[in-house]
């Protein structure tokens, strides 16, 4: 160390003056990076394609009679591993301690946070208002498992081999499974939905082109439809009675409205 | 070779080689082997990350003051707070690798770009910023014993050396964005109100800065110690630990306004439960008090700023070690109480959901702790074998 060096303080004025100016280009450019992103915001990551539908299922809690054929069906038709769920039952009860049967699929939120975390556009909003997943594109790294407010997302934590047990009884797999290290989840049967608009058929009217857990429902409560349709029956008891979705307050706007169940306060 | 020396080698090659079998058995089996699940699927390893990242922080800040702020009685330092900055991104590398789900398509975020996603831009500052510390440490690589052979070393090494302030001005802005975006990764999840606050970005760009002086200084203090010369000038341990100090000011205020303002002076309900959750079934109270706040927090600052303190070298190594722990332990507390605290998202009663768990298995453990030593056991032969410390060699 030369004795100049030792002489000079730690810091000087103008020494910290560059200091602050690089700090301050450097926080100016982050910011230059992110406006113009920013600023296109109205959703954040956007939806790909535009579409006159909006598909939008109703669950009454009141008609439920906790069956779980739903959870059955989706098993079988999806092929989901036998330690997971993409439709979940729990008996659940009302404030004032009155027992119901609440049932979850995932909800297709209008304003889906698991999309906007997503690093790699593998999980996105299309038009119609379904978040579906690209199984080639995920790299497994979970950020939407941890920014989904429903616990909806599941992933593969392992390859499977295993026999589906709720095959042939609750229905046939349509769709092929997931390679291990992806998540997954719920797609409102997008499969059916996409092949029956193209055979003239309309989803939540045609068995073929309504979601699995929708059609095995004993008791009808689950129904399927076209938000944007005013004559589907989905848009009617939207209109006419009262409903709630969940965690409302979080602005993630679900596409799953639920028809309270007896006894229970909604705000 | 000393035989200490050589036992301590040894014991770093046994535990990389516990990883490599760790590593190997996560790749034939899947994650299946870790104790995450669906709804605690992160844990170890990314505190791992979080932490390796931060503790390289005093790279890009020393970088930043010897190259931008000519400041250059620091540069004695630069090139050891480099390579420990390069020890840790490529460890974080290395744990990413095995969490994610693919590593094949470790790629994909570099293609597909999702520029809404914090994590997308957390990626892309990592692996630029990894590239940028990649060739300031070429330049201290050229110079060893070992390209002397090469003719043309010392004319690349001189080439790669004059763009070393463009490579600081990089780096001060690449680590500017992602090290506080990491704490923005759990600040921006609307649905965790423990984490969802705009505090958390600052808190971690702070508290690295914190940490990775501290980290310098701890490796370059022990390096001292252990050798029994100084590898750089007394004074320059002593201004390295003031600018710990200050960074670990600047973090605690900070952190007793984010205590405050979210838990003291206003409540929140689910915050409030997630909270009294935790305080009652886990020890997260006392990790945050104990260890993040006091041992880690107010004692390491108060040892770097005290002259009389820091300028005894077994208590500065002592406030460096409790410091660095102190920011492990915010990364390992933030990580983990947003995600065993349950999503009441079902309308009936709070507390439907019984608090989760997360246990790291022994695969998950032994490639943690093989990451560790990879990084140790690179940092014992750097020193030994390569120019970390350029005015050692000079004096000799």
């Amino acid at each position: 160390m030369s004795d100049k060096d030792k002489a000079s303080p730690v810091i000087n004025r103008r020494k910290f003056l560059e200091l602050l100016g690089a700090a301050g280009f450097s926080t100016a450019v982050a910011a230059a990076l992110t406006v113009p992103f920013a600023g296109r915001k109205a959703r954040a990551s956007g939806r790909e394609g535009e579409s006159e539908h909006h598909w939008v299922m109703v669950i009454d809690l009141s008609l439920c009679i906790g069956c779980q054929y739903c959870v059955y069906a989706c098993q079988a038709v999806n092929d989901v591993a036998t330690d997971m769920r993409w439709n979940v039952y729990l008996l659940d009860q009302t404030e004032t301690g009155k027992p119901f049967h609440m049932t979850r699929p995932c909800l297709h939120c209008q304003n889906p946070p698991c999309a906007d975390v997503c690093p790699v556009h593998a999980t996105y909003q299309r038009g119609d208002g379904l978040v579906v997943m690209d199984y080639e594109r995920c790299i497994g790294c979970r950020y939407c498992m941890v920014a989904c407010p429903y616990d909806v997302r599941r992933f593969n934590w392992e390859a499977r081999s295993d026999e589906n047990p709720y095959e042939p009884e609750w229905g046939s797999a349509e769709v092929e499974r997931r390679p291990r290290g992806v998540v997954e989840k719920c797609t409102f049967c997008i499969h059916r939905i996409d092949r029956g608009l193209e055979q003239g058929l309309t989803p939540g009217v045609d068995r073929a082109a309504t979601p699995a857990c929708v059609n095995i429902c004993p008791v009808g409560a689950r129904k399927f439809g076209d938000l944007n349709d005013p004559d589907s029956e989905v848009a009617r008891i939207i209109a006419t009675k009262p409903t709630f979705r969940l965690r409302e307050e979080l602005g993630t706007e679900p596409n799953v409205y639920y028809v309270p169940a007896e006894g229970m306060v909604i705000a | 070779m000393s035989t200490a020396l050589k036992a301590w080698i040894g014991g770093l090659v046994a535990l990389v080689l516990v990883g490599l079998v760790s590593g190997i058995v996560v790749f034939a089996k899947g994650l299946v082997v870790t104790g995450l699940t669906d709804r605690v699927p992160w844990g170890l390893w990314i505190a791992l990350d979080l932490s390796s990242i931060s503790l390289g922080a005093g790279a890009f800040i020393l970088s930043a003051i010897v190259y931008l702020l000519n400041l250059r009685q620091f540069e004695s330092v630069a090139r050891v707070a480099v390579l420990i900055g390069f020890l840790g991104y490529s460890s974080a590398m290395l744990a990413l690798a095995l969490d994610i789900g693919r590593p094949d398509r470790f790629w994909h975020p570099l293609v597909y770009w999702n520029v809404h996603s914090v994590l997308w831009e957390v990626t892309m500052c990592v692996v630029l910023y990894f590239t940028v510390l990649a060739l300031e440490l070429s330049t201290v690589l050229l110079e060893s014993p070992f390209f002397e052979r090469w003719a043309a070393a010392p004319r690349v090494a001189h080439t790669l050396h004059q763009f070393t302030p463009v490579l600081a001005v990089a780096g001060l802005l690449l680590s500017l964005l992602h090290q506080s975006s990491l704490g923005a990764t759990y600040g921006v999840v609307a649905a965790r109100p423990l984490w969802y606050k705009p505090s958390l970005p600052v808190l971690f760009i702070l508290s690295a800065a914190a940490g990775g002086v501290s980290m310098t200084t701890f490796a370059t203090l022990l390096v001292s110690m252990l050798q029994r010369r100084w590898v750089v000038g007394r004074e320059v341990i002593n201004r390295l630990a003031i600018l710990a100090g200050s960074a670990m000011a600047a973090y605690l205020y900070l952190k007793l306004w984010d205590w405050a303002a979210t838990t003291y002076y206003s409540n929140i309900p689910a915050r409030e439960v997630g909270l009294s959750l935790l305080l009652q079934t886990t020890p997260y109270g006392e990790t945050f008090w104990w260890i993040e706040v006091l041992l880690g927090g107010i004692v390491p600052m108060i040892i770097f700023l005290w002259p009389r303190m820091r300028e005894n070298d077994y208590m500065l190594l002592l406030g460096c070690a409790l410091a660095i722990t102190g920011v492990v332990m915010l990364r390992w507390n933030v990580t983990i109480s947003g995600l065993v605290v349950p999503q009441d998202w079902s309308p009936g009663v709070a507390f439907l959901f019984p608090r989760l768990s997360y246990h790291p298995t022994l695969p998950e453990i032994g490639a943690f702790l093989g990451i560790i030593a990879y990084a140790l056991l690179a940092f014992t032969l750097a020193v030994r074998y390569l120019p970390v410390y350029p005015m050692v060699r000079e004096t000799e």
